[in-house]
């Protein structure tokens, strides 16, 4: 276990030092969500909510922004990964992974370090101004306390196993440009972060059903917003873990195929 | 002790044969290659690009499994305890390659011992012995996109002995260096085999670094050995003429025909010339022509400044071996 955590610390700086060079990058990851979460607020705000949401009965003119920020919070925790996991996949390209393989470091706890990293470095500076928006618009809330902690924990789990996911996919993959296309833009469409997934068609939401985005975002939505307790909210936490675990199995399977088709064939690429 | 034994390597391509067909070819990267690497002493893999030399290292240093044969690595299966051979090993290649450019020197060295596994005080000391080891200690700090290439190889020397390996595997390390470094290069790769005990397997184009680090050599060919021995050893089995050089002071208009008149009644394919410039012969013949050739100097009073036999170069030697298929 101290060797895993050892490899992850080294891994969590190793990336930090690597792709955050000038502080400037702080400011370019703050301004991107900032300029993305206005525009969908102002998409909004023309509109009479109470007649286009439909099946959401709980958003109003008082709440849209915390409606609209809550997306936009759990985005930026499932985003983060896709730029990182294309970053993350040079490792291949530039042959360091070769000299990872050469070690005995544990592969999960390599994959695991870049994701925690990248995860801190791109969420602290949105989630200070989502906090304080959160503050001023206190009267929004109703929260059950302990549903709102394992919301959160979720958020935090989840996002960073999509993130090791991720990470195994682009790293194996020879198209990685495809991967960050296919999963980057629609990531935000689909998971119902602009506009809610209830009030897509069915072949929307079929899409929707495939990121974990989509759960979370929803369940935190209706524990802030809608003061749901752990019943109303318990299918997403089932759903959350069930996709949990599948996430973890594909990244150990994905992590395992790829080193071992690594050494049967020379190639680093695994599809 | 590092012993391979019976070696292969077969990689299998697939490529499109029609609109849904898919052909599978087998191509047959090392095929039984065997050999040994014993402590303090500095082997070499030789052979043109596309010889197998760089699979066969990576098949030694747990980076692909050979399809047939077996690695021992002091006792244990190079496959089956691949990750407690990691301990053991490590590789360095040329190029630029294979380090982090916007981390320094010592940040990529604390991070490969990280993944090591090796205790943080130690690695501190190990860090600082060996950035001073490749002379980088003054620049440690400094991010490694700043760095020349010689001083990029250098890190990479130290990076390849930061978990204090006993088996070496270095696939062209002096690849694209200017001739000082190389110099340099090469009396760390000395020193690490000599006075550190380390076991070392070198590949590499540059022969001059074979003959000069090497005390046994594999030439590859094909994917197969096709020739092991000292470098000096290979030199000679690769000479197929003897050739013989007569540098004389001054101009001897006889002795030309005396001299091809003799060496010709001996051997009729005998190559004689002759340059003007350097008053030199150079006779070339499968048979030692040497005795036939003072007799005919000192029947013509001939005054020369030197008479020797060309030393065969290894280089030569190689070229020929893997020409002929051994």
């Amino acid at each position: 276990m101290g060797y895993f955590v050892k490899i992850l610390k080294a891994e969590m700086r190793k990336q930090h030092k690597n792709r955050f060079f000038g502080k400037s990058i702080y400011v370019s990851l703050f301004i991107w969500p900032m300029l993305t979460f206005i525009t969908a607020y102002y998409s909004y705000k023309p509109f009479p909510l109470d007649k286009i949401v439909g099946g959401l009965g709980y958003i109003n003119e008082s709440n849209l922004i915390i409606f609209v920020l809550m997306g936009y919070m759990c985005l930026i925790f499932f985003r983060c990964f896709v730029q990182s996991a294309w970053f993350f996949s040079m490792e291949r390209t530039y042959g360091t992974l070769e000299l990872v393989y050469l070690t005995p470091a544990n592969r999960l706890a390599f994959i695991m370090g870049n994701a925690v990293s990248s995860l801190f470095e791109s969420i602290w500076l949105f989630m200070v101004f989502a906090i304080g928006v959160f503050i001023l618009n206190a009267s929004s809330f109703k929260i059950d306390m302990a549903c709102a902690v394992l919301g959160i924990t979720l958020l935090i789990v989840l996002s960073m196993l999509w993130g090791m996911l991720l990470n195994a996919l682009f790293l194996f993959s020879r198209d990685s440009a495809f991967l960050f296309t296919v999963l980057e833009e629609p990531m935000e469409i689909f998971a119902g972060i602009k506009v809610p997934a209830v009030v897509f068609p069915v072949w929307a939401k079929a899409v929707s059903a495939v990121f974990p985005l989509t759960y979370i975002a929803e369940m935190l939505r209706r524990i802030f917003i809608r003061g749901d307790g752990f019943l109303q909210i318990r299918g997403f936490v089932i759903v959350s873990i069930f996709i949990g675990f599948i996430m973890l199995s594909v990244t150990t399977i994905c992590l395992k195929l790829g080193e071992q088709y690594a050494r049967k064939t020379g190639n680093m690429a695994l599809f | 002790m590092l012993i391979a034994e019976h070696l292969s390597k077969t990689y299998e391509t697939k490529d499109w044969n029609g609109f849904l067909k898919r052909k599978k070819t087998q191509i047959e990267a090392v095929k039984d290659v065997s050999l040994e690497m014993h402590k303090g002493q500095i082997i070499g893999l030789l052979g043109i690009n596309g010889a197998g030399k760089t699979t066969t290292i990576k098949m030694l240093s747990t980076l692909l499994l050979p399809t047939k044969g077996h690695i021992d690595v002091d006792g244990l299966d190079g496959v089956k305890d691949s990750m407690t051979v990691k301990k053991r090993i490590n590789m360095i290649t040329g190029g630029e390659r294979m380090i982090y450019w916007r981390l320094t020197a010592r940040e990529n060295l604390w991070y490969y011992g990280q993944l090591y596994d090796i205790d943080n005080k130690l690695l501190d000391e190990r860090i600082q012995r060996l950035l001073d080891m490749v002379g980088l200690k003054e620049k440690q700090d400094i991010p490694v996109e700043r760095f020349s290439k010689g001083m990029k190889q250098r890190l990479q020397i130290a990076r390849g002995l930061i978990n204090d390996p006993d088996y070496i595997f270095m696939d062209e390390p002096t690849l694209g260096l200017d001739a000082s470094i190389a110099k340099e290069l090469r009396e760390y790769i000395r020193d690490l085999a000599f006075k550190r005990g380390k076991s070392i397997l070198l590949t590499t184009h540059y022969i001059n670094e074979v003959e000069e680090l090497c005390e046994y050599v594999y030439v590859m060919d094909k994917g197969t050995v096709i020739v092991q021995g000292t470098p000096k050893a290979l030199a000679l089995m690769g000479m197929e003429n003897k050739t013989l050089c007569i540098e004389l002071h001054e101009n001897h208009e006889l002795l030309h025909a005396g001299l091809t008149e003799a060496c010709m009644s001996i051997e009729k394919n005998c190559s004689i010339q002759w340059d003007s410039k350097n008053m030199t012969y150079t006779i070339t013949s499968r048979r030692d022509l040497s005795e036939t050739v003072t007799r005919v100097l000192l029947e013509h009073r001939a005054s020369f400044r030197n008479f020797y036999h060309q030393e065969p170069s290894l280089e030569d030697a190689i070229i020929k071996l893997a020409r002929r298929g051994y």
